[in-house]
């Protein structure tokens, strides 16, 4: 569509991002065994934000971009099973910003989605569910809710 | 509001030019300025007899210029109105979904407001006064000539643009609200813009969608759902029926655009045709493997085993699936498990005929919906069979009996309203139906009251198909007759009578048969007769209390049926008619 401009605006994304990032996160495209670089496919890490049950904890994050991107949005992926009202059980975020038929803009930076889902993990929407564990507890048991958060963050600790 | 003057000021402006050139197709589309006009809309009285003849319309067919020229003249309205352009006028009433007195409302209320939600911004910024630009999609570095921006100025390349906005387009009617690439910019993307670097046939598609939002974001117009028909209905809202009959001759309901279906509503036939949908395919099966338990009526399908069948809980009732009599009667003696010697001796003697296994299955209330299913179908066939004879009509025959009677054809025209009207009876007797299976079974009085009433819009139906069909054969073979005129007076005659008796039973069945409970008990004829004459004032004026008291003073012979108000000879205790006590 937007004559395979994809991997040039990777590219771009992979400039600005080396030259300044905000603290804590990482994003790097997905180097292959034999040392080769996807740019289709990026790993990152999203810190949970200080002061938030989410602190301590470095969740990873997979982007999917197409050759559409960025006229589509990527697929944003935790790993499966991870527990967040708006995460689907297969891990996909659900977050406006990446759906392609509302909030994707094409001008969306790979910074700006990274930060708009550290906002969503301890400000989930539950106007949105995407599973019925993550969303049942915090719409009805704030207690075990918190605690599972916390639970999890113990789980993805800092990788260094 | 001072602006609101000035609004007007410019309406009137504005209605002295239309009048000048729209004796078409003018006439205000929005009910906040219909009052400016003087004029009401009749621009297709001379299209069908038929349409006219119903009370006033209130609805208009449009045709695809039509229907631009409605947009168009909207879109210049608003601009003038509000002084802006076109374009952004344009993006105004989609944005409102095309209300031209919504958008002033709004606009005089709060244009600051109007304004953020819909993209318009008060001072559009250009590109910023430098030599080099950096596209916010691609990151690439490009001269500032190369750029493009919506009035908010943020820069994206042209080919970044057209990837955006052929993106949006492919993806449906969303581009008519396209937005500036930049995720905090709320700046509308205008017809303009996108216009001057989409594609060919991606302009193509955007302009589809863009007279498509005008009928169907438009709370007063309708695409025909005929299938093939692109015409769409302008309706005003409030006045009687929601029947329309669009410039195909498709004749729909404007509310759930359903075929039309007076004198049922639309809530019943929705709920009728779910119920189709979803039982039609079940029915035949259901009937042809299953029966009903002999006491709950539940369907059992017997998948294994012997005779001996127990019904599940509650009903646990034991019967022979042969037999279908209890299972305490059966045993060795009758044949054991896997025969039933009272099912063939009783099948020897013939007990088990047809009729036999409807009645015992007509309590069922699976039969009964086929019942009405079946009949509500025939009607539904026999009116698509008229429609093709009345095209034959008019194609072949009318000429050929125009040869042989030496009649014109246009004194002909009897006949074509012969035939519409069956169209139009069959049409109504269809939906008859789905109103019957809905009356609820308690209420004997309306039931007996409106199967009569049925009965005899069928049998006044038959007679003038008859005419229409089987008489006319004669004119058609012989030669001259003088017996054409009667035939004329004959089928205008019933043509006639059928129409009234018609929208009598419509008038009936759409306030409910309410004649019914008014006269509780007084005579059963009143209510029935008075139909077909139309004059009703008579029945039904007498209270209820008074038509009971004279029931149990009544002098002689007769008892009225407090369920069915039949009058049953005084010596009877279960009323003749609907087999209620007295």
């Amino acid at each position: 569509m937007s004559g395979g401009i994809a991997r040039g605006r990777l590219t771009e994304e992979r400039k600005a991002w080396r030259k300044n990032h905000p603290h804590g996160f990482v994003a790097k495209p997905d180097t292959l065994p034999d040392g080769t670089v996807n740019l289709m496919i990026w790993q990152c890490t999203i810190p949970g934000k200080t002061g938030t049950d989410w602190e301590g904890g470095y969740y990873p994050l997979t982007l999917h971009f197409t050759e559409d991107y960025p006229s589509k949005p990527p697929k944003c992926k935790f790993p499966q099973g991870f527990f967040h009202p708006n995460v689907y059980p297969s891990g996909t975020v659900c977050l406006s910003i990446l759906n392609e038929d509302s909030g994707w803009r094409p001008a969306i930076t790979v910074k700006q989605i990274l930060v708009g889902i550290q906002d969503l993990l301890d400000s989930p929407n539950p106007a949105d569910p995407a599973q019925t564990d993550g969303y049942h507890l915090f719409i009805q048991d704030t207690v075990e809710y918190k605690r599972r958060v916390r639970l999890q963050a113990k789980q993805y600790p800092p990788l260094v | 509001m001072d602006s609101e003057d000035d609004m007007h000021d410019a309406n009137d402006a504005e209605s002295l030019d239309d009048d000048f050139y729209s004796g078409e197709t003018a006439m205000d589309s929005d009910d906040g300025d219909a009052a400016d006009y003087e004029f009401i809309d009749n621009d297709s009285d001379d299209s069908d007899d038929l349409l006219s003849r119903r009370s006033q319309q209130n609805y208009t067919i449009l045709n695809e210029s039509d229907i631009h020229l409605r947009q168009e003249d909207d879109i210049m309205k608003i601009a003038s109105i509000l002084s802006i352009s076109n374009v952004a006028a344009a993006i105004l009433l989609r944005h409102y979904n095309w209300s031209v007195s919504k958008v002033n409302d709004e606009w005089f209320a709060d244009e600051e407001k109007v304004r953020r939600v819909v993209g318009l911004l008060e001072d559009p910024r250009a590109l910023p006064n430098v030599k080099e630009l950096t596209c916010g999609i691609c990151f690439e570095v490009y001269s500032s000539d190369s750029m493009r921006s919506a009035a908010c100025g943020h820069p994206f390349c042209v080919t970044c643009w057209q990837g955006y906005i052929s993106t949006s387009i492919n993806d449906g009617p969303g581009c008519l609200m396209l937005r500036c690439p930049d995720p905090s910019c709320s700046a509308a993307v205008g017809q303009d813009m996108i216009v001057s670097m989409a594609s060919h046939e991606d302009t193509e598609k955007y302009q589809r969608y863009f007279l498509r939002s005008f009928v169907e974001d438009n709370r007063k117009t309708k695409w025909c759902p005929a299938p093939g028909c692109d015409y769409a209905v302008d309706f005003i809202v409030g006045g009687g029926t929601f029947d329309v009959t669009c410039g195909c001759s498709y004749s729909f309901c404007w509310n759930c655009t359903e075929e039309a279906h007076r004198p049922v509503d639309c809530d019943t036939v929705s709920k009728w045709i779910m119920k189709n949908s979803a039982e039609s395919e079940n029915m035949n099966w259901i009937l042809a493997n299953s029966k009903p338990c002999p006491k709950c009526k539940r369907p059992i399908e017997k998948n294994q085993g012997c005779m001996h069948i127990t019904c599940t809980p509650p009903c646990k009732f034991e019967f022979c699936w042969l037999c279908l009599g209890a299972w305490s009667d059966h045993g060795e003696r009758t044949g054991g498990f896997y025969a039933c010697n009272r099912y063939e001796a009783a099948k020897q003697e013939g007990v088990y005929d047809d009729t036999e296994k409807r009645r015992e299955m007509a309590k069922n209330s699976l039969e009964r919906y086929t019942h009405y299913y079946e009949r509500w179908a025939t009607n539904q066939s026999s009116r698509q069979k008229a429609l093709a004879d009345l095209q034959q009509m008019q194609s072949i025959h009318l000429e050929k009996l125009s040869d042989r009677q030496g009649q014109p054809e246009s004194q002909l025209k009897f006949i074509t309203e012969a035939w519409l009207q069956i169209v139009e009876c069959r049409r109504v007797l269809k939906w008859t139906y789905a109103y019957g299976y809905y009356l609820p079974e308690r209420e004997h009085g309306k039931r007996q009251f409106f199967e009569y009433l049925q009965g005899e819009a069928e049998s006044g139906l038959e007679r003038l198909h008859q005419c229409a069909e089987k008489e006319l054969q004669t004119y058609l073979t012989g030669g001259p007759s003088k017996d054409f005129n009667e035939f004329r007076m004959k089928l205008a005659g019933l043509t006639s009578v059928t129409r009234n008796y018609f929208e009598n039973l419509v008038r009936a069945l759409e306030n409910g048969l309410s004649d019914v409970d008014g006269h509780g008990g007084s005579s059963r004829t009143g209510g029935t007769r008075s139909l077909g004459a139309g004059s009703s004032k008579s029945r039904g004026s007498r209270s209820k209390g008074a038509a009971r008291s004279s029931r149990a003073t009544d002098d002689s012979a007769h008892w009225s049926c407090e369920y069915c108000t039949f009058a049953n000879a005084k010596s009877a205790t279960v009323c003749q008619m609907c087999q209620q006590r007295r």
